[in-house]
């Protein structure tokens, strides 16, 4: 069923999950548990409602606008992911993806479709939700050992590059 | 011998003698002598008989007094003396008790009919107190037996009906040059033309300023950048003609220098000419800096029309690439995310970029990173608002880029959405024109009264039908406010026809307006498509295709009809999406009163604005474009789209330029974006929260949040009416 993922919401338009406008897609399924999290309901991985590709892109492609996949943590569904993640390049619209996993750990784990997966997109927002570094002023994240880590530029400079905000 | 009689209200009907003797009886009978049938004949007899052809209620009711005086009843004539004064006294009642409101500050719908004005002081309660009391003179003698049972039976709203008596226009959009240029008399001061940035800046203030007390409605300035470009060479020329002084030098070359950009620069490192050159070009932008704050500075603070408003001011500007032009942007926008005084957002003017592509939107444009900027000062202050000159009903054939004056060419609006720009009786302009009065037609009422018929077919056609003469209506009270207005001398509006509005400057002052009223437009707005088309089929147009395509069947009707209304009055008529401050609930309320609470119709205390969709309704940016993006070109007379958006646009500037491409793509041709913005009025802390009743830094409660109003911003709700209140309650984020 790599076609079906489980879907919390997707919401069409919004401003505060990366620049611009965005259709952000919240995936069912997380482990972290970070204590504060402001979205427990999706920890569960049978949350949600299940929706098949086709029918998320085709509020993707309705919408035009860039995408970004959270959760619950989409990383948990890399390989179901990466159809998706494929027909939204296709579309030439960008990703952003928000885990609690680091890129370090995602890196280690060695996983083919994670890798795939991130090699289709241009921001992971990264690292667990940690409660004692909240700040709200930071922008697109939660606490302040989140990163904003650009993956394209990160792989051509060969070390880790921070994406630059306005 | 009585023939007719003139009632109060102005009408003439025949005379009735039973009408007397029923009031002397009624007198009698309060007496202990009671009724003398003898005498009440012999009374009506000689007044009848002894009084001219014509004439009023209280001249009779005189002769009636006269004549009990002078009978054997004198007890009578004093019943009737004192029965006369409690009618007179109950009749004034009504505005006793509004006098009262009034006078009282109480906040209510009368004195908060416009967010804009301050009713508490002393020339805000004098306004309110002519205004409510020029209305009835308004029906009684100026408006036709139709259109008063139009208004009264709540189809339509006639705007601005407190002016109607002083045959005001609307609004205009000033060709500034003509003033700096030229100079100007206002009140007691004449004034030369403008030599430098400080003084246009003051002047185009004062243009502004002198022409709100001239008209009804708002004042806007089309190409702010174009007409003040000139003055910032100047004081450039002048920088240069006091270093000339100082150094004794002559460096008469320098004052035309082509410039690429005034851009301010540390001097270190600069030698000779070029540190000098340098050092005028950091003065020139400071002193524009310093003019543009001024401006928006006395735009928030000088009051006008009695001293209750501040004017109703609105700006357009983007176009300009020429360094001159892009210094008074940069600088007017950069005062701008400062803000005013402490900080505080500027309520006015209203701003608005002008997006062209190939000028001032995409990235290979001139004017490119000004864009950006526009972006990124609304997502702080909610200014500028965007206007579209690509969508296809606002371009004009004869825009050229090497014109200098191509800004005739480019469509400028109003702040809160007014436009005008097509026109039957000279040059396709925004500019020296402006609107002449707005009528507004209550859709939802019309649908209501056809709920009742079962067949959809027969219930649109009956629908249709009442459209087609609420329209014709309308027409014809425009037409005839117009025949009233045209006969408005000339030196009513000393500076509007001086030097503001197309050929009236060939006009002698006690001339009158007519041969050039007609460069302005009337107004046939709208209001509640939405509820209209559930009361129709059940469903808005956001939630139906079905009722989108019946929405769009009304107002094209409407704009067809109004195509015919131009030939056939020789008008410049245009449909307009209304913004509609005081009139979203009083339109409401009637209807309430006359059918109830009916559910999505009539359950809210407002009707939706125009074509929007409803603040309700949870919809993605895309498909609230999609679907109010075809009926813009629709409305000539003005629309605007708005977005809200979740979190804190300062993060995101492209959130906001993403909804300036919406606009692009789907043909909108004005709009804006909403956002939460708080400030702390004690620390300054701002922040984006949707409930904010303390500052999370100083722990204030005094928060300042920010919030449009019919495209205005106002700072405090506390003058806002109570249906504007819950519509802002009700607006939810669009995503």
């Amino acid at each position: 069923m790599s076609d079906t993922l489980r879907v919390m919401r997707v919401v069409e338009g919004t401003s505060v999950d990366g620049p611009g406008l965005r259709t952000s897609i919240y995936l069912a399924g997380c482990n972290h548990r970070c204590p504060g999290c402001h979205n427990p309901s999706t920890w569960p991985f049978d949350a949600g409602e299940p929706m098949t590709v086709d029918e998320i892109m085709e509020k993707v492609l309705y919408n035009r606008f860039n995408v970004t996949l959270t959760g619950g943590d989409p990383l948990y569904h890399a390989e179901a992911l990466l159809s998706l993640a494929k027909r939204i390049r296709e579309a030439g619209l960008g990703i952003w993806i928000y885990t609690g996993f680091t890129l370090e750990e995602l890196q280690e784990k060695n996983d083919e479709a994670t890798v795939n997966l991130l090699a289709l997109t241009d921001v992971l927002v990264d690292g667990p939700f940690i409660e004692k570094l909240k700040d709200p002023t930071l922008i697109f994240r939660g606490s302040s050992n989140q990163r904003l880590i650009d993956l394209r530029a990160s792989e051509a400079q060969g070390k880790i590059i921070e994406y630059n905000i306005i | 011998m009585i023939q007719v009689v003139v009632k109060r209200d102005g009408r003439v009907v025949g005379y009735n003698e039973e009408k007397i003797k029923a009031a002397i009886r009624k007198a009698m009978l309060t007496t202990d002598l009671g009724e003398d049938e003898a005498l009440i004949h012999k009374i009506a007899d000689r007044i009848g008989a002894r009084g001219t052809e014509r004439m009023t209620v209280e001249e009779i009711q005189d002769m009636v007094e006269l004549e009990l005086m002078n009978s054997p009843r004198k007890e009578v004539a004093k019943r009737y003396i004192a029965y006369r004064d409690q009618r007179s006294i109950a009749r004034k009642a009504k505005t006793r008790d509004m006098f009262h409101e009034i006078i009282e500050a109480k906040n209510n719908d009368i004195t908060r009919e416009n967010a804009n004005m301050n009713t508490d002081s002393p020339a805000g309660m004098m306004m309110k107190f002519a205004s409510e009391t020029t209305k009835p003179f308004v029906d009684d003698y100026l408006l036709s037996a139709e259109a008063r049972e139009a208004v009264r039976h709540n189809y339509i709203h006639i705007h601005d009906k407190d002016y109607y008596p002083t045959k005001s226009l609307t609004c205009v959009q000033h060709p500034l040059d003509n003033i700096l240029s030229y100079g100007f008399i206002a009140g007691h001061g004449e004034s030369r033309p403008a030599k430098r940035i400080e003084t246009a800046s003051i002047i185009a203030c004062i243009s502004l300023e002198t022409a709100q007390n001239e008209m009804h409605g708002g004042q806007a300035i089309p190409a702010f950048d174009f007409y003040l470009a000139p003055f910032v060479r100047s004081s450039f020329i002048e920088e240069i003609e006091t270093l000339e002084q100082l150094t004794g030098k002559d460096l008469g070359h320098l004052k035309n220098v082509e410039l690429k950009d005034y851009t301010k620069k540390e001097l270190d490192g600069l030698e000779g000419e070029e540190r000098l050159l340098q050092h005028a070009i950091n003065h020139t932008v400071s002193r524009v800096h310093q003019a543009m704050e001024a401006f928006i500075h006395n735009m928030n603070t000088i009051h006008s029309r009695g001293g209750n408003q501040v004017v109703f001011s609105s700006i357009n500007y983007g176009t300009d690439t020429s360094a001159e032009g892009r210094c008074i942007i940069r600088e007017l926008l950069n005062s701008t995310y400062e803000g005013v005084g402490n900080g505080a957002t500027a309520i006015f003017p209203i701003q608005i970029w002008k997006k062209k592509r190939g000028v001032s939107y995409l990235p290979e444009d001139p004017n490119y990173d000004l864009y950006r900027l526009a972006c990124k000062v609304t997502a702080r202050r909610f200014f500028p608002n965007f206007v579209n000159l690509d969508a296809t009903f606002n371009q004009h054939e004869k825009w050229r880029a090497d014109d200098p004056k191509r800004y005739l060419y480019e469509v400028a609006t109003m702040g809160c959405r007014t436009r005008v720009f097509e026109n039957r009786f000279g040059e396709k302009t925004s500019v020296g024109r402006g609107n002449l009065s707005f009528t507004t037609i209550n859709l939802v009422r019309l649908a209501i009264e056809c709920m009742p018929i079962q067949d959809r077919e027969e219930r649109l056609a009956l629908f249709f039908r009442k459209l087609d003469n609420v329209l014709e209506i309308a027409a014809r009270q425009l037409n005839d406010r117009f025949n009233f207005q045209k006969t408005a001398l000339v030196k009513q509006f000393p500076l509007l026809m001086s030097k503001l509005w197309n050929g009236g400057d060939k006009l002698k002052p006690e001339e009158t307006i007519e041969p050039v009223i007609n460069q302005g437009t009337l107004g046939i707005g709208f209001i509640g498509l939405a509820e209209c088309l559930i009361a129709l089929t059940g469903k808005h147009h956001g939630e139906s295709e079905d009722s989108q395509a019946l929405g769009l069947k009304i107002v094209g009707h409407m704009r067809s009809r109004v195509n015919d209304f131009c030939e056939q009055y020789q008008h410049n008529f245009s449909v307009l999406a209304t913004p509609a401050e005081g009139l979203s609930g009083k339109f409401t309320a009637k209807d309430r009163k006359s059918f109830g609470i009916l559910p999505g119709i009539t359950d809210k205390i407002y009707y939706t604005n125009s074509n929007h969709v409803p603040v309700y309704y949870h919809c993605s940016p895309r498909h609230k474009a999609e679907v109010e993006a075809p009926y813009h070109p629709l409305t000539g007379g003005g629309h605007i789209f708005y977005v809200e958006i979740d979190g804190d646009a300062t993060h995101n500037p492209d959130a906001i330029s993403a909804i300036v491409d919406l606009m692009d793509e789907h043909n909108i041709g004005y709009g804006s974006v909403n956002h939460n913005r708080n400030r702390c009025m004690e620390c300054g802390y701002e922040d984006a929260s949707a409930d904010l009743h303390e500052c999370p830094v100083c722990h204030s409660k005094a928060i300042d949040k920010l919030q449009r109003i019919t495209g205005y911003l106002v700072g405090t709700t506390d003058r806002w009416n109570n249906a504007k209140l819950a519509e802002l309650n009700d607006r939810i984020v669009h995503e």
